[in-house]
């Protein structure tokens, strides 16, 4: 069984008078510790896929089952809790808050989990530390480079130890040289730490560091054959 | 989370600050305000209010006007149900409506030691029992005017010696002079000797005051000089009609400063949500349930407004307490003072308005649209 489930997933939205079908009866499974890069042009529907699998949107149809759970039926405040638990997220602009330090930014989910104020601190520590910024810790986001920025948003995603870790374009608001050390943190995340990725990109480079990568085109997935 | 809050509103230190300024300066006038009714209601109610009454001469308003006689004291002691008759000379510097307003009472001093519920704080009964023109002063007029035992005190033709300040339960008391009867009735300009301005008639424990009341007018009818008499909360109530008109106008003000303080915190709690909408949708993608994110902004608006609230309750205390406040008119006046009333009542104003202040913003980021605001720049 795997441990993401996408089940006859549709998904449409209003523009105008016009209605777009991004997502039409999709069915996607990804298994445990794998790394699926999902790519497509603008607009068909891949941060949507995303964000339906993270729980921050619902499909109009279908159902999403990651780790036997199904969050298409979970309430809005089930859904934070899975969230809370099952699920990091990664985004493209980094999105930390500005006011709390990277200490405290990382510390933020751990805050909903029940754990000892002991255990929260061993777990940041090890975030930082896996992502390079202990020496950072008590930096506030103004103070941090954006890929120092971008590495506290990855550590913030996997403190609570998630089940999945979904990354929106991980590496469009950084330069070149920043991207790539980016990419192999979450290359290394993934098999180091078996961390189930599912990374949305338009960069071709990024894509291939996936064990599996998955174009998405009219509704439907393409697999592409690694490179 | 309650360092997020605190750094957020630090992050905002100048919106914060004239928020809680804002919030402090409308708590501090909600609070004069209600200082101003609770001196009113003590005024009006109360055991001296109620199971006492004033002798006046009928159709006579301020002191210098109402003279009557002093030996009324004996055919008003006669009533049935009169346990003791104290005549009252009173001297008010000003008969109008004033906030420094000097009110002396002439009576016995024996009975003022044995009738009126005050208590001296400094010098001694002997001292002004044994000295003609020795006076114990009112704690909110020694404030006022800078008053201690020892000192001399002029005003008008009056001219005493303060033997000591005093402080009462009744706080409409504390701004009154007590003096010797015949010293205020030998005063130039007053020549009132064997006259006094009132009677005070303490009841027993079974009379009906109105009943009473009505008895000594009947009883004094035959008399040189016709009386009104009523229960002390009544009388004092009428001698300030006007003032009570404009107090009870007033507490219309103390409710809009609670709106003010209300609009306040609202519009910062509303303008800080909104400029950070994208967070709230980040807090709750990695978790943060709605009601958390509710109870995030409602404690912010609340901690805004209890800081403001409790700086402007604590300051209109102190001030109600080292001030000395008080207005009158026509020989009454009403005492500001601090209670613990005001500060009960304030705090929990300020709890319950920010809490109110925060409902819209709180349920406009309970509810945020996750995706929608992850979006925005």
């Amino acid at each position: 069984m795997a441990l993401v489930e996408l089940r006859k997933v549709c998904k449409s939205f209003r523009k105008g008078d016009e209605t777009i079908t991004p997502l039409d009866h999709v069915d996607l499974d990804i298994e445990a510790g794998e790394f699926v890069s999902l790519m497509g042009p603008s607009g068909t529907g891949k941060s949507t896929l995303l964000n339906l699998v993270s729980g921050i949107d619902r499909p109009d149809s279908g159902t999403i089952i990651v780790d036997g759970i199904e969050v298409t039926k979970l309430s809005r405040s089930k859904l934070a809790d899975w969230r809370a638990a099952n699920l990091g997220y990664i985004f493209q602009s980094h999105n930390l808050i500005p006011v709390l330090t990277a200490y405290e930014n990382v510390e933020l989910p751990t805050l909903l989990l029940k754990l000892s104020s002991r255990q929260r601190q061993q777990r940041v520590d090890l975030a930082l530390e896996a992502v390079g910024l202990s020496d950072r810790a008590e930096h506030y986001p103004r103070q941090l480079s954006g890929g120092q920025e971008q590495r506290v948003g990855i550590a913030r995603a996997i403190v609570a130890h998630p089940k999945v870790v979904v990354a929106d374009e991980p590496t469009g608001s950084l330069d070149l040289e920043t991207g790539d050390q980016v990419q192999v943190l979450l290359q290394r995340l993934n098999q180091e730490l078996n961390i189930t990725m599912l990374m949305v990109t338009h960069d071709n480079d990024v894509a291939s560091i996936a064990s599996r990568q998955l174009v998405l085109d009219r509704g439907k997935f393409l697999e592409k054959a690694r490179s | 989370m309650i360092s997020y809050i605190l750094k957020t509103l630090w992050r905002h230190r100048t919106r914060t600050l004239l928020t809680v300024t804002g919030a402090a300066v409308a708590m501090f006038v909600f609070c004069f305000v209600g200082s101003v009714q609770e001196g009113l209601n003590h005024l009006t109610t109360g055991s001296d209010a109620e199971r006492s009454l004033i002798v006046f001469q009928e159709n006579r308003f301020c002191p210098t006007t109402s003279r009557l006689p002093e030996d009324y004291a004996d055919k008003i002691q006669e009533v049935a149900g009169v346990r003791e008759v104290m005549p009252i000379q009173v001297w008010t510097n000003n008969c109008r409506a004033s906030l420094d307003i000097v009110v002396f009472n002439g009576a016995a001093p024996e009975q003022i030691q044995k009738t009126r519920p005050i208590k001296l704080t400094s010098g001694t009964w002997q001292q002004f029992t044994s000295q003609r023109d020795a006076a114990i002063v009112g704690r909110n007029v020694a404030q006022r005017r800078g008053l201690k035992s020892g000192d001399q005190f002029s005003i008008g033709d009056i001219s005493v010696k303060v033997a000591g300040i005093f402080e009462s339960t009744v706080p409409s008391e504390e701004n009154l002079i007590y003096t010797s009867l015949v010293f205020l009735q030998y005063t130039r300009g007053l020549d009132a000797a064997g006259l006094v301005t009132q009677h005070e008639v303490l009841l027993t424990q079974d009379a009906d005051p109105d009943r009473v009341a009505n008895e000594i007018d009947a009883t004094l009818r035959a008399g040189s000089v016709a009386t009104k008499t009523r229960r002390k909360g009544a009388f004092q109530s009428n001698t300030l009609s006007d003032l009570v008109d404009l107090i009870g106008f007033a507490h219309w003000l103390g409710y809009a400063c609670v709106g003010l303080v209300l609009s306040l915190v609202a519009t910062t709690t509303v303008m800080s949500v909104q400029d950070r909408i994208k967070e709230y949708a980040v807090l709750q993608t990695i978790g943060v349930r709605p009601m958390r994110a509710m109870r995030m902004v409602l404690t912010e608006s609340t901690t805004l407004c209890l800081i403001g609230g409790l700086a402007g309750t604590l300051f209109a205390l102190t001030t109600l307490g080292v001030g000395g406040f008080a207005i009158g008119a026509e020989g009454a006046t009403i005492a500001f003072r601090p209670s613990l009333g005001l500060a009960i009542s304030g705090t929990i104003v300020s709890l319950i308005v920010g809490l109110a202040a925060g409902l819209a913003p709180a349920i406009q980021a309970a509810t945020v649209p996750i995706v929608h605001s992850l979006r925005q720049a």
